[in-house]
């Protein structure tokens, strides 16, 4: 339970855990009441860290990233890290360019940035879209299925694996451990088994780079085996950490998207429906989604010196968790925040973060949600979600997900689509 | 009414593009956004304005 003691801004300590389970039961209420009493709260947690729920304060958090840092400094001879993203960092596995400061991190951006943005990505649907249509065609048969094994997992992850360039045969080896990792709390004991099966990917990775490096080919294998940043050639470290950090935020988070737009529109068939007859709503539904579930719930940055944010000092060291999913629902930002409204507009919601870790992977991830939400509403356009068998991630620290979206719906015809 | 990007605060949320298509481009190298004229047609001067109020960052100012 999170307790309030103080209305003081300056001087709010609060009990706040985001990996238990009972934050992924009230997350909403929890940031309601922050925002509202405590909008800049301290706790001892993991150190001691800042809670930030107005959406103001996150911005402007994001935005000074000269004063916040997000580098993750990782010791591996005692296998313990400090800094990074999340509260507390977890073991050694580092991600860049999201856990990078300047100018490291302009370097890694410049030299992949153009891979995911608007163009590079639209030139990629025609492929997300036969995968999906490949994905129904599996069930549709059927008449049932789980949407997140046999739809909103699979999608992103062979998705990924195409733009990698890994065998697509290979994506639930890949997926699984992140899928697992990013949803078994941090105090589970299953927890560094879930983080030691990322060796199998790391173990891949590796064999590619080194194929890569004789034998090029189009893709982003070969662009981190061959290319070159500010002038020199990638170093093994930076190859994998740059590739975990593409993979973790390929594989899962649009995952937990799509699967949440699912269950609300399964629920909501008067809103399925509008959805259905005007499918323009669709980049809008898709914004409104990622506001009101918000993927990645939060984030966290290190202030390096003394810095004030509108008139709250964060001093050098402290850390701050920048939580998105309270700041989306701010009603100073958004009117009737706790409403799903799919034609909402304007929507300045953060879930893909602000200032200059913006989400990469943003563009991508809008393709493939309306590739896959548009591919359910054409051809299992009746489904019923069966609620009993619902299973959402016990923690959702992560990233907001469902481990099982069980449905049902009338069985239809293939259109002969396949994955390769 | 003219309408500018502040390069230095625009990340690429591309909400102004949702806003107005016809005026907001996304670059091809970062999906960072501009307009190739900040000139903004009247017909357009509401959709600009929900662009405004669209950027999380707070990167396009109109005059």
């Amino acid at each position: 339970m999170t307790e309030f003691s103080s209305k003081d801004a300056k001087a709010c300590p609060v009990h706040f855990d985001h990996h238990t389970v009972d934050h992924t039961k009230q997350w909403p209420e929890t940031y309601r009441k922050l925002r509202e009493e405590c909008p800049r709260a301290w706790t001892d947690n993991y150190d001691g860290f800042w809670v930030a729920t107005r959406l103001s304060d996150i911005v402007g958090v994001a935005q000074q990233s000269d004063a916040f840092s997000a580098h993750k400094e990782v010791d591996f001879e005692n296998g313990t890290s400090t800094g990074g993203v999340t509260i507390p960092p977890a073991g050694t596995t580092r991600g860049i360019p999201n856990e990078a400061d300047n100018p490291e991190w302009e370097g890694i951006r410049r030299f992949i940035n153009r891979r995911f943005a608007p163009r590079a990505i639209e030139e990629r649907r025609a492929k997300a879209k036969q995968f999906t249509a490949a994905l129904v065609d599996m069930v549709i048969e059927t008449g049932e299925c789980d949407f997140v094994d046999d739809l909103t997992s699979a999608l992103p992850a062979l998705v990924t694996m195409e733009i990698f360039g890994f065998p697509l045969d290979e994506w639930r080896k890949f997926a699984d451990p992140f899928h697992t990792m990013v949803f078994t709390p941090i105090h589970d004991p299953a927890f560094a088994e879930t983080v030691r099966g990322l060796d199998y990917f790391r173990e891949r990775v590796d064999e590619e780079i080194a194929k890569r490096r004789i034998e090029p080919k189009d893709d982003f294998l070969t662009l981190l085996a061959t290319g070159e940043i500010n002038g020199e050639p990638l170093t093994w470290q930076q190859i994998r950490d740059l590739s975990f950090n593409i993979l973790a935020g390929g594989v899962d988070t649009t995952t937990a998207l799509a699967s949440n737009a699912l269950i609300w529109l399964g629920r909501n068939p008067g809103e399925r429906q509008r959805l259905i007859d005007d499918p323009d709503l669709m980049p809008f539904a898709c914004e409104e989604f990622i506001r009101f579930y918000s993927p990645i719930g939060a984030l966290s940055r290190t202030a390096i010196k003394d810095t004030e944010v509108d008139g709250w000092t964060i001093r050098k060291g402290e850390r701050v968790l920048m939580a998105y999913a309270g700041g989306n629902r701010d009603p100073e930002a958004f009117e009737d925040p706790e409403q799903v409204k799919i034609d909402r507009f304007p929507n300045k919601h953060v879930g893909f973060g602000a200032g200059m870790h913006r989400c990469l992977g943003s563009f991508l991830a809008r393709m493939m949600f309306q590739e896959m939400i548009g591919e359910v509403l054409r051809r299992l356009p009746d489904y019923t979600i069966d609620e009993d068998g619902l299973r959402q991630y016990p923690s959702i620290s992560g990233v907001n997900g469902w481990i099982s979206i069980p449905a049902h719906f009338t069985p239809g015809a293939k259109v002969g689509a396949v994955i390769e | 009414m003219k309408v500018r990007i502040d390069a230095d605060l625009c990340q690429g949320h591309a909400m102004c593009a949702l806003a107005c298509p016809e005026l907001f481009q996304l670059s091809d190298e970062d999906g960072h956004a501009y307009v190739e004229d900040e000139n903004v047609p009247p017909e357009y001067e509401a959709a600009v304005e929900r662009a405004v109020r669209s950027c999380p960052e707070g990167a396009i100012q109109t005059s």
